[in-house]
Parts: C-alpha cells; sequence; structure tokens
C-alpha cells in the first residue's frame, strides 16, 4: 500500500492523510464512542453537509497506461464548521454510514483546533495498532499459499 | 414501436408483484447479512456489473430480486441515479493494491514470487451434503506463515518493458475530472481505451465469457495465456477540502494482464470491482483480440462493447414479452392483405384464364 504519510505531523506523529486513513478505518463503534468524547465540549458545531454519494474510481491499465473509470463507490461524507474554534472538519468513508463520516468529520475539526489531542492520540495509536495487526494477520495467511511452481 | 396499457389490468399487475414478493416471504436484516457475508463472490459480481460499489446494496439487490442478476444490477444501476457525484477519486496504480492473490501462467519465476491466494484451482469440487443432514462443515484453518506476504506488488507488465519484452507506452496525464467516463458521454466508435475498459469493467460476466471463449476457442487470431492475475483491495483516495488526499477505505478489485504468443508479445488488459477471475480474463482476451487489425466479429470491439452491456441486452431481450399487440396486430393485418391480394390475384388470374380460354374457343368455332 501507497501510505500517505507525507506532509507535517498534525498530531503526535501522524500527517494529516495518515490520520483520516486510519479514521476511516476504524470500527465504527469504536470512533463514534471517541467522537461523543470529543464533542462533549467542542464548542457549537454547524453541519455543512452530511450525505451519502458517489465517488468515482479511476484505474491505472498496466498494458498501455491508460486510466480508465473502474466504476463509483458509495461513500459517505461529513462537513462540518466549528465557529469558535475558527476550525472545519471533514470526513469521508466508504458505505453508507453517515456517522461513521460524521465522527471522522469530528474528529479531524478537533485535530485542527488542538483539541482533547490526548484523546484522539490514543484513539489513533490503539487503531493503527489494530489495523496493522489486521492487515499483518491477512497478509501472514497470504504468504501461506506461496508456491514454488518447480515442486508444485 | 408502439406499445398499448393494459385496461383493466391494474388488479392483476399488483397482485402479480404481490405474488412474486410472496415467494421471496418477509426481507429482514439477517438475511441481507446472510447474503452479504455468505455469498462475496456473488456480491462482487453484481457490484461490477452495476459499476456500484457498496456490498450492503448489493445484498439488498439480490435479496429483492429472489438472486435474480440481471433484476438486482437494475436495482443498483437504478439506485446509483439517486445519488450525486461527489468527486472522481485518485487513480488506483499497482503500488496502490492491498494484494492477495497473484499468479502467471506464462512465467514460472516472477518478481515477488507466485501467491495462490484464496482459491478453489486445485481443489477437489465437492458438496459438503453432510451440512443438509444438519452436520456444519467448517474448514481447516489456514496456518499462517511467519512473517507476512509484501502487501504490494508491481504488475509483471513492468518487468517486462523493463526487460523489453514487451512495448512500453508512456504514462497519460490525464487530470482524474477529464478521464473520458461512459457514464457522462455516448460510447462511440472507434472507441477511447479508456471507453473500452470501463465498459468491459461493467460488462455481464455471462456475455464477456461467451465472446471471450469464442475466441480463445479459435474465432479470432489470439489465444491468450495468463500473464498476470491478481486479486486485490484497492484504496478508495478522496482529497480533503484543505487539499490532504487520504482513504476513505477499500474495495476489492481483480485484474488481468493476458498475453498473446504471436510474433511479438502483445499484452491485453482488464479490471473490475470485486473478485471475478472468469470476467476479467476473458475481458482482457477480447481487449487484446480487439486491439487486432481486422479482427473477427466476436471479437469486434463494436461486437462486444455493445453485447455485454447487461441493462441494455438484458432489458431489450425481455421487452419482447410485453405487449407488443399494436405492431403484432399490424403485422397481422399486413399479412392478410397479402394474403387476400394473392387470393384475389390469383382468382383474377383464373377468371381472366377463363375467359381467354372461352375466347379461344370461340374463335375457333
Amino acid at each position: 500500500m501507497t501510505e500517505i504519510t507525507t506532509g507535517s505531523p498534525v498530531i503526535g506523529g501522524y500527517a494529516h492523510a495518515q490520520a483520516l486513513d486510519i479514521l476511516a478505518a476504524s470500527r465504527p463503534e469504536a470512533i463514534k464512542a471517541c467522537a461523543e468524547d470529543v464533542l462533549t465540549d467542542l464548542g457549537g458545531v454547524t453541519v455543512l453537509a452530511n450525505r451519502t454519494g458517489l465517488a468515482m474510481l479511476p484505474f491505472v491499465d498496466t498494458v498501455r497506461n491508460t486510466a480508465f473509470h473502474l466504476g463509483e463507490v458509495l461513500v459517505a461524507e461529513a462537513h462540518i464548521r466549528v465557529p469558535d474554534r475558527g476550525v472545519e472538519g471533514y470526513g469521508a468513508v466508504t458505505g453508507r454510514d453517515l456517522e461513521h463520516a460524521m465522527a471522522i468529520a469530528v474528529i479531524d475539526a478537533a485535530i485542527a483546533a488542538g483539541h482533547r489531542t490526548d484523546l484522539v492520540l490514543e484513539f489513533l495509536n490503539a487503531e493503527q495498532r489494530r489495523q496493522e495487526e489486521s492487515d499483518r494477520e491477512r497478509l501472514r495467511k497470504v504468504e501461506a499459499t506461496r508456491v514454488q511452481m518447480e515442486t508444485f | 414501436m408502439a406499445y398499448v396499457a393494459t385496461r383493466g389490468g391494474e388488479r392483476a399487475i399488483e397482485q402479480a408483484e404481490r405474488l412474486f414478493r410472496d415467494d421471496l416471504g418477509t426481507i429482514t436484516r439477517e438475511r441481507i447479512e446472510a447474503v452479504r457475508n455468505g455469498l462475496p463472490y456473488l456480491i462482487d459480481r453484481v457490484m461490477g456489473e452495476a459499476s456500484l460499489y457498496e456490498p450492503d446494496l448489493a445484498a439488498l439487490a439480490l435479496a429483492q430480486a429472489g438472486g435474480d442478476l440481471y433484476e438486482a444490477v437494475l436495482l443498483l444501476r437504478a439506485y446509483r441515479t439517486t445519488q450525486p457525484r461527489l468527486t472522481v477519486a485518485e487513480p488506483v496504480a499497482q503500488t496502490d493494491l492491498f494484494t492477495v492473490r497473484r499468479i502467471s501462467a506464462a512465467f514460472k519465476d516472477i518478481p515477488g514470487g507466485q501467491i495462490l491466494g484464496p482459491t478453489l484451482d486445485y481443489s477437489h469440487r465437492l458438496l459438503q451434503v453432510g451440512v443438509l443432514k444438519g452436520e456444519s462443515y467448517t474448514p481447516d484453518p489456514v496456518i499462517p506463515a511467519a512473517e507476512p506476504a509484501p502487501a504490494v506488488q508491481p504488475s509483471l507488465a513492468t518487468w517486462q518493458k523493463a526487460q523489453g519484452l514487451i512495448k512500453d507506452y508512456p504514462a497519460e496525464t490525464v487530470a482524474p475530472d477529464d478521464i473520458p467516463d461512459l457514464t457522462r458521454e455516448p460510447l462511440l466508435f472507434p472507441a477511447s481505451r479508456a471507453h473500452k475498459l470501463q465498459s468491459l469493467a461493467r460488462a455481464d460476466t455471462g456475455g464477456t465469457l461467451a465472446l471471450g471463449y469464442s475466441t480463445m476457442r479459435g474465432y479470432g487470431s489470439v489465444h491468450p495465456t495468463v500473464n498476470e492475475l491478481r486479486l486485490a483491495e484497492a484504496p478508495v483516495r478522496m482529497r480533503h477540502p484543505c487539499g490532504t488526499i487520504f482513504s476513505a477505505g477499500r474495495v476489492r478489485v481483480s485484474q488481468t494482464e493476458v498475453v498473446s504468443k504471436a510474433m511479438e508479445l502483445e499484452l491485453g488488459f482488464s479490471a473490475t470491482f470485486g473478485w471475478n477471475e472468469v470476467k476479467v480474463i476473458a475481458a482482457a482476451t477480447l481487449d487484446l483480440a480487439s486491439n487486432q487489425p481486422n479482427p473477427h466479429p466476436a471479437s469486434n470491439e463494436e461486437f462486444v462493447l455493445y453485447h455485454t452491456e447487461p441493462v441494455e441486452s438484458s432489458g431489450f431481450c425481455i421487452h419482447f414479452k410485453l405487449p407488443h399487440y399494436v405492431t403484432f396486430q399490424s403485422s397481422l393485418d399486413a399479412l392478410r392483405r397479402v394474403k387476400t391480394d394473392r387470393e384475389e390475384a390469383t382468382a383474377g388470374k383464373i377468371v381472366a384464364e377463363a375467359e381467354d380460354q372461352s375466347e379461344e374457343e370461340e374463335v375457333a368455332l
């Protein structure tokens, strides 16, 4: 995977893209609970958008390097503003879970405002560990299927 | 084309729909989850042909359609029209793919090695009939390797290009928003490669297989070998309002390169949503075959792309069962008129011949 870690850290050692990646791949119930905690004293929130919609996904052909559209992916997105703190938050996640998207947006706004950094960082660390472990376990099973055709 | 409304049939139509749904019973959240979790390859197929990735909706479409694939694809395509286009995501490159299966039938030793991944390719196909007697079937667990497989692998074509085995093509610099899009533009011929690959990505699996198989059997000049087959998960990378590009999640994709054994190595390509190996192998074969000069009609670009569109082809097919009374009555009227005209002409000819004969007899007397 191309991990987008470029850019300055916005919280702990996480670049903005990396934090958003982790939040989108988080367990829905866990991120919603974290967002609830963050929201408690974040201040008034204005919802600019909270909807489902389509993201067209282009793919690059390996033969002639032609980019073409593979199809559309349904995504849920949320865009909020926190006027008291002068920040905005945005989240998007594949699927129809508007609350998950909103939770990402709330935490994104909290990161921008430097609000509840300890809580958010703890959540990011825990989710990153879980996601990396999940991928690692999957890839260990995949590696078990490596074949040497001479001995097949 | 003319149709007539079925007057007085409203009640029958409503009851017919009720009867269809009555046979399927109550659709519950549990049923949808059972379909989604238990039949992921069917879900993949429906999402690929619908060109809309959302497993829950695909499971719902299948449940509502009672498993009728064309109805399910139509339901998803119809749902898609209710949703706004939020963005065009960043293009997926090979280095983005979380790869779980990558094999080559052309080269034994490929960079990165051959990973079988989840497959039944070398398995006995046996029904576990004990399940029908109440014995649950639990497969043996995978014994994981000590270390994980690499998450990303380069495409085999990249290595072949570096070796000078196949022609390289310069990468096109097209902004995502400017990539040709069949959902916004008509399919015209000769089709752009972007349109062709998008059309194959959303093509009907069965139709693609039928035409691809005919090409493989000899109705065309291409006999393919799988250069690389890959199952993976691709990130959907979107743009945050501040410009940050991030992944909103991953979707399952399959892709294939096929290689011809002609005078020089030539490759065909296909990719689609979901894990659907038959479709991408057949579609990559059709891509390769349609690039040949004077392709066989079975692999002619226009023939292939028009006839593998699942909604249009199934819709055209089943529309023939809808009332065609006016057009058919018109044909019947024409047939009757021709018959009457012929009979009158024949009768007139007989009368004329009889009169002629009578005149001849009179002359003879």
